[in-house]
């Protein structure tokens, strides 16, 4: 394959597990905007094994699961009881912290970054992806799932139901940072080399937008966002020097017109219905 | 030496709380945040320095700079906040993080992504008082910060548009059941919160020297610290929070360690939001 489209696919399927990151937190009715700091920790910690220490792979790609997740948790109570504007400004401040901390973290390379990472193909970046889509398909399907959405709505009404509100927040905070830290893992033995930049408010600010452009309502606007949102710079490489105003002015003209997003449960409706069973 | 740092971090948190005071004006009146603000402070900086760069003095830079901000900032409320004013408060906080996208592309158009600065603008007179060593420019920059607040302060405190404004932001239905227009307050408060970080891309750039158009990504970032250190929609507590956190960032670099300089500010930023979200002074009513 050309080493251009590959570069464009391995980009979108990290794009779709850290769009699945951010969906799982913004279904319980909140949003990150520091899901770059927990994919940081994956990508150094997972690369700090695999080369410094000489682990595995995977072994190194579970670990860069678990350590964002235990930390999620670790950070989870307090951090989650803040709701709104703040829960925002209060992940965007976990995200500079990991960024900046690991800028200076000379263990990981500090300013200089991490290389000598290796291992990681197309084919099993879209592995991760397609595993963890079945998981949320088997999710959405469990009462697990109806439990976990009402709280999009109204804590109060999920309270009634006898739904441990914190508890189930704080689990989908620490699954985010799971599926931000295998992303981080992957993207760090895909590219080869990373830096504390690679791992910027844009990047949180990206997984959000997938999320929203592509639709909130089900996990698999999350994915057309992270699809459409990435091919969509390449698709503007015409424009040259401009593609990324162009992409701005898209998104920006996306979000005036179509706050729901791209996929709402409506149309999911009417498009099986369409589909013949 | 500590004194000087001090005269230092005072006139560098300044041009903070210039930041900070827009980004709370805005979250006062609307409850949302516009995360390009700090895009204004670089769209600011670049009107400065091309109208200095075609020869005029440095009046005219920060005119420029206070003027094209404002007017940038009314266009991201047109676009951003306006349409979707009906919308949850993420709609236009992603929708500002594109536009910011934009502005930084644009002005990597046209000023290339490589640092920026003011031409030359000659050696600037040193001024010796009791063992200080303080710039002109230093003087310049901090009678024109606070001047600024000053006047800001006051206008909010005793002008028509400030009553308008703080009835808006305590309660907009009741302000506009008693005749405010509340398109117009929003549109004069973007406008004074884009001139305010206009200004400060101005004054800062004129010290610190160098700019590229991803400045406003950080130097947005450090206005909210302060906004939130302040306690959030407080006018003064934003004034009092950007002269802490340029105390914060100047004895830091010159005690600590300058590399840990942003790790140590979004440190305290964290720490704030989870011990304290109301900050030093909370706003009355206390939204938190």
């Amino acid at each position: 394959m050309n080493i251009y489209y590959e570069g464009v696919l391995a980009s979108t399927g990290i794009n779709i597990l850290l769009a699945l990151s951010a969906y799982t937190i913004l279904a319980t009715n909140r949003l990150s905007l520091g899901n770059a700091g927990f994919m940081a920790i994956g990508a150094y910690v997972s690369s700090y094994l695999t080369v410094n220490v000489g682990w595995p792979l995977f072994p190194s790609i579970a670990v860069a699961g678990a350590a964002p997740a235990l930390i999620a948790l670790a950070i989870g109570r307090p951090v989650l009881r803040l709701q709104g504007i703040y829960f925002v400004m209060v992940t965007l401040a976990f995200g500079e912290v990991t960024r900046t901390f690991f800028q200076n973290f000379e263990p990981t390379g500090g300013a200089y970054g991490m290389r000598g990472m290796s291992g990681v193909t197309i084919e099993m970046i879209y592995a991760f992806v397609a595993a963890f889509v079945l998981l949320y398909v088997a999710f959405d399907r469990s009462r697990a799932a109806r439990l976990t959405y009402t709280l999009r709505d109204d804590d109060e009404a999920a309270r009634s139901i006898g739904i441990d509100v914190v508890a189930v927040r704080l689990i989908a905070f620490a699954w985010g940072a799971l599926v931000a830290g295998i992303a981080g893992a992957l993207f760090a033995h895909y590219a080869l080399y990373i830096e504390s930049g690679n791992f910027n408010f844009l990047i949180s600010a990206s997984a959000v937008l997938f999320v929203i452009l592509g639709g909130v309502q089900t996990f698999w606007g999350a994915i057309i966002g992270a699809v459409v949102l990435t091919l969509l710079p390449e698709a503007l490489r015409f424009l040259d020097a401009w593609r990324l105003s162009a992409y701005g002015a898209i998104l920006v003209a996306m979000m005036v017109l179509r706050p729901e997003g791209i996929l709402t449960r409506t149309l999911l409706r009417r498009l099986r219905r369409l589909s013949p069973r | 030496m500590f004194s000087q740092q001090l005269v230092n971090g005072i006139t560098l948190g300044s041009t903070y709380a210039l930041i900070a005071i827009g980004y709370t004006l805005v979250l006062g009146v609307l409850k949302k945040l516009n995360l390009a603000h700090g895009e204004l402070f670089m769209v600011g900086t670049f009107a400065g320095i091309g109208m200095a760069a075609a020869g005029a003095p440095i009046v005219v830079s920060v005119g420029a700079a206070f003027l094209f901000a404002g007017l940038v900032a009314v266009a991201i409320e047109r676009t951003c906040f306006y349409p979707l004013r009906n919308a949850s408060f993420l709609s236009p906080m992603l929708t500002t993080i594109a536009f910011g996208i934009l502005l930084q592309n644009v002005a990597t158009q046209i000023f290339g992504s490589d640092p920026s600065r003011f031409p030359d603008t000659g050696r600037s007179v040193e001024l010796h008082i009791a063992g200080l060593t303080i710039s002109a420019l230093q003087v310049a920059i901090l009678v024109t910060a606070f001047g600024l607040m000053i006047a800001i302060d006051v206008l909010i405190r005793h002008t028509r548009w400030g009553i308008a404004l703080r009835a808006t932001s305590d309660d907009p239905e009741t302000a506009a059941q008693h005749g405010i227009n509340p398109s117009r307050v929003t549109i004069t408060t973007f406008f004074v919160s884009g001139a305010l970080a206009g200004v400060a891309g101005v004054l800062t750039t004129l010290v610190y020297s160098q700019v590229t158009p991803l400045i406003g990504i950080r130097q947005g970032l450090i206005g909210m610290v302060a906004m939130v250190i302040g306690g959030l929609g407080n006018l003064r507590g934003a004034m009092i929070g950007g002269l802490a956190v340029g105390l914060l960032e100047t004895l830091n670099d010159a005690y600590f360690n300058a590399g840990y300089r942003d790790l140590v500010i979004f440190s305290v930023f964290f720490a704030f939001l989870v011990l304290r979200p109301e900050g030093l002074f909370p706003a009355p009513g206390g939204r938190s």
